[in-house]
């Protein structure tokens, strides 16, 4: 390994003073994602290079390649699971700033951009267009898309749109030895492709273990014309998530469900005082989206549905209150740590996803854990494909809290894999979740290691993540 | 880590859970590389000087310092971080644990807090520029040889009047009518010695619309400045000070003309003292009275306009621009533009992002020349979409930043206070 004077010295002379960020003060600031694994350790990398061109990755990578350097390359550092955080040291590769867009096709409706572009400017110039990128994840507002890409994300339209893999089309990808390819074909512009193996699915949610993504080449949808939210009020829990299996049954499938429990209730509340939702177990928000007689047709439909069980109901179209309501929902993950004054919440455990058969099942035994562990719990997240957010209110100067957050968080994993759901509905594994890997997939993770070994054999790409560190 | 300016940094720091999300909202963050760049960072800095993990630096002041206190990154936090805030304790405690360019500590300790040497030193100024130095030094480009600093003061600064605004208002004005309130105006450094009008057409829309003006006498800086720059002791011996003389006589209400001031008022004297002290419940009671006086035209005099048109026979364009400490400071923002749309004559047209700060924040755009120019690059650029020919404004600073980004671009475009277009209404 290169001492860190040369580093140093070597990344200044490759890119200038200007790229590189050296001190010890500046290499803290990339200590930590939103994790509470990152924040209860002190990962420094060696060097941070900001950078925003083919040409330079392809060098850094070459460099790297040759000096057998770790990288990590990095989005906003809004992942939970300290799957930019170089944990084994070397260079952070900080592409937050390579923002273009660099063409909107819209007569092929697609986009390619560069790996910082952030989730929601990008949407907010494709509606010029008509045009969305639909993966919607609560952190929409400050997340890359190279993030997005690389941690599969997903978030609160996943029920009906899917994940981001889903509208990948192709890729520009620095290889670990600095050569570069394209996915998904060298010229293609088609809306589909099965030539060959998928490599774009490939390294969608690799996580920066197989590659640095420079550039993005996204399928787009037209926007829907209309849409309504419906908030409906349960007393309990359980009786929210079999108003969304009732809703599903019935045929419909809305853009978005989404539940906060009596706890998120409460923070969305103190965080919007204005949405000031009335107290009870559970809220669910559905989105409908449409043509405008279906979003009508639909809502009043999963209207009556909804009443069945639910205490109240409302259904809102005016823009200004939809607006309300689901950023209420959106922040929920932040705002959570605003539940019990003197504590805040923390990122761990908090991403797991459940048949939705067993969402009832799953949401009282997290309940029961809470209780466990004595340490409350603010459960929110996209009910409707059973992705759960659990989010632990504690204290984390108290050692004592922490252990038994520690045990919770992993306790909820183990939830997760016994009612045959997953760790992470979409948040990754990082480092955070890597101990679990062996466990969820048994024999196949050998071959996921086959194919790292195969594209990193050096393994110099975000060591540590997915895989344990020291795996051989 | 102890500051004089009381927050609990514990307890405020804890709440930050890093999500990133002020990394979007921060207008310099664009500017800058990286994440010591963003409110994250910073404050993950400031935690860990505050767990004594790292110590007071000049590398570390400097991030510290590189912030606009704008209070978007605050606003936005879904946790509550109280970002401004700390940086402004964390300033405070950076300030007692290490020695600041003296240039800067004579600025704010000398001048502001001594009305006379304030006064000499922007007479000298004015001195400066109207004896045609300025102009000279400009246009043979001998400016661009003088220290960075002073070369971008120069640019910046406006032509100071030579008579303040305290020497042309009355002690007292007399309301036209009748009397509904008698109110204290404050007139603050920069209106007082730079825009000198502001005050006089504030005093003369008060008094038009019902009110007796005490402009008050031997007031002094309202402090926002040391605060920012961490010199809190200062800033509370100047609060002591104002509270003792804008609370001797029972005035209805404290008006400003300047957004800082009125923020500082309302929001950072609290922090300056303990609570159950005399001086903590004086600054509850200014906090109270403290009025922004676009606020308290609208909510409790009403605004009748004079009959005088403004420009006879013409529409005038004027957009609006929020200052940071009266939108996110104080939730005034409605106000400035309902008093614009009472003025008859007047074509009001919204600018994209009018809340976005335009760079100043006091002498930030002197101390961070070059990244200030880039935030108010983008606030011209809106601005001068509505193509306007007034920019009204509520801070004087902003003022002085607004003006300066029109020239550069060219733009023949006033920046004005708001009661100074209404005043123009009044014969
Ligand atoms: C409040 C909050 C809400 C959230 N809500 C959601 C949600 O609803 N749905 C969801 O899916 N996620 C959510 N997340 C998690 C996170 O925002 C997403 O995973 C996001 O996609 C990460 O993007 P980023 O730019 O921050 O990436 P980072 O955190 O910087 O990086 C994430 C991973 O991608 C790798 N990487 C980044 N860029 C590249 C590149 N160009 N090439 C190769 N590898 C790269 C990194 O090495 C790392 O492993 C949320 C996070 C927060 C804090």
């Amino acid at each position: 390994m290169v001492p860190r004077e040369k580093l140093v010295a070597d990344m200044e002379k490759m890119f200038g003073q200007g790229k590189v960020l050296k001190s010890e003060l500046e290499r803290y600031t990339y200590t930590y994602d939103s994790s509470f694994a990152s924040q209860s350790n002190e990962y420094y990398p060696d060097v941070v290079v900001c950078l925003n061109s083919t040409a330079e990755v392809s060098q850094l990578m070459k460099y790297a390649w040759e000096n057998e350097v770790p990288v990590t390359p990095r989005g906003a550092g809004s992942g939970q699971t300290g799957g930019s955080v170089a944990i084994n040291g070397g260079i952070v590769l900080d592409l937050s700033g390579w923002k273009d867009i660099v063409e909107v096709d819209d007569a092929n409706m697609q986009v390619v951009v560069r790996p910082g572009i952030i989730h929601a400017e990008l949407n907010q110039e494709l509606a010029k267009y008509g045009l969305f990128f639909p993966p919607d994840p609560g952190s929409s507002v400050f997340c890359t898309i190279g993030g997005m890409v690389s941690n599969n994300a997903s978030g609160l339209r996943a029920v009906k749109y899917g994940a981001t893999f889903q509208y990948v089309l192709g890729l520009e990808v620095v290889l670990p030895n600095g050569e570069i390819i394209r996915t998904g074909g060298l010229k293609s512009k088609a809306l589909k492709s099965v030539s060959g193996l998928d490599l774009t699915r490939l390294y969608c949610g690799s996580e920066g273990t197989l590659g640095v993504i420079t550039e993005i080449r996204l399928k787009l949808l037209p926007k829907p014309q209309s849409r309504g939210i419906m908030l409906a009020l349960f007393e309990k829990l359980e009786d929210s998530a079999l108003t969304v299996l009732d809703v599903f049954k019935a045929g419909i499938i809305p853009s978005g469900i989404e539940i906060l429990d009596d706890g998120g209730i409460r923070c969305a509340n103190m965080f919007k005082p204005d949405l000031n939702i009335p107290e009870v177990e559970a809220a669910i928000f559905f989105e409908i989206n449409g043509t405008k007689p279906a979003v009508e047709e639909e809502g009043r439909q999963v209207l009556a549905i909804a009443q069945k069980r639910a205490k109240s109901v409302e259904w809102a179209t005016d823009a200004e209150r939809m607006a309300k309501l689901w950023q209420g929902r959106a922040v929920i993950g932040a705002a959570s740590a605003r539940l019990v004054p003197g504590k805040t919440r923390i990122f761990a455990g908090e991403d797991v996803c459940f048949p939705i058969s067993r969402v009832p099942e799953a949401l009282r035994r997290i309940k029961e854990l809470s209780k466990q562990f004595n340490i409350p719990v603010v459960i929110y997240g996209h009910i409707g494909d059973g992705n759960m957010h659990t989010a632990p209110i504690m204290d984390p100067l108290i050692e004592d809290e922490v252990e038994r957050t520690h045990k919770l968080a992993e306790a909820i994993h183990n939830l997760a894999l016994e009612l045959n759901g997953s760790t992470t509905g979409e948040h990754g594994v990082g480092f955070a979740r890597a101990p679990y890997m062996e466990a969820e997939h048994g024999k196949a993770l050998d071959v996921m290691w086959a194919i790292k070994k195969a594209i990193d054999p050096k393994g110099i790409m975000n060591p540590g993540k997915i895989w344990a560190l020291g795996r051989e | 880590m102890q500051a004089t300016y009381r927050i609990d940094f514990t307890e405020e720091l804890k709440k930050c859970v890093k999500c990133g999300t002020c990394r979007s909202h921060c207008p310099l963050f664009v500017e800058i590389k990286g994440e010591p760049g963003s409110p994250r960072g910073r404050l993950a800095l400031i935690k860990r000087l505050h767990e004594g993990k790292i110590k007071p630096s000049q590398e570390l002041a400097n991030i510290v310092y590189t912030c606009l206190l704008c209070k978007k990154c605050a606003v936005e936090c879904p946790s509550g971080v109280i970002s401004d805030e700390i940086i402004i304790a964390a300033r405070d405690y950076l300030n007692g644990a290490m020695s600041q360019p003296l240039i800067k500590k004579a600025l704010l300790k000398g001048f502001l807090t001594r009305p006379s040497l304030l006064y000499a030193c922007m007479s000298l100024t004015a001195l400066y520029q109207k004896t045609g130095m300025h102009s000279l030094l400009t246009k043979s480009k001998l400016i661009e040889l003088l220290p960075e600093k002073i070369n971008a003061c120069a640019k910046i600064m406006p032509d100071v009047t030579k008579k303040p605004a305290r020497s042309r208002i009355p002690a007292v004005t007399l309301p036209k009518g009748e009397k509904k309130f008698k109110v204290a105006y404050f007139i603050g450094c920069a209106t007082n010695f730079i825009y000198p009008e502001v005050p006089v057409a504030g005093v003369k829309v008060l008094s038009h619309n019902g009110c007796e003006v005490v402009a008050v006498e031997g007031v002094k800086c309202c402090g926002m400045p040391h605060m920012a720059y961490g010199e809190t002791e200062t800033a509370s011996e100047l609060a002591k000070h104002n509270m003792e003389i804008l609370l001797k006589d029972d005035y209805d209400a404290i008006i400003c003309d300047c957004a800082s001031c009125s923020s500082t008022f309302k929001e950072a004297y609290i922090h300056l003292f303990q609570e159950g002290t005399k001086e903590y419940e004086m600054a509850q009671k200014l906090q109270a009275k403290t009025y922004d006086i676009s606020r308290f035209l609208i909510s409790k005099t009403g605004i009748k306009a004079g009959d005088k048109t403004v420009e006879p026979d013409q529409k005038i364009k004027v957009t609006y621009h929020d200052p940071c400490h009266l939108k996110r400071g104080q939730n005034v923002f409605k106000e400035p533009r309902e008093l614009l749309k009472s003025i008859p004559g007047i074509e009001f047209a919204e600018m994209k992002d009018a809340d976005r700060c335009c760079g100043s924040a006091g002498s930030f755009s002197i101390m961070h020349h070059d990244l200030s120019m880039k935030v108010l690059d983008k606030k011209i650029a809106n601005a001068l979409k509505v193509n306007p020919e007034y920019v009204a404004t509520s801070c004087p600073t902003c003022t002085m930043q607004l003006s300066y980004g029109l020239r550069k671009a060219g733009s023949g475009a006033k920046v004005v206070h708001p009661v100074q277009i209404l005043a123009e209404t009044y014969m």
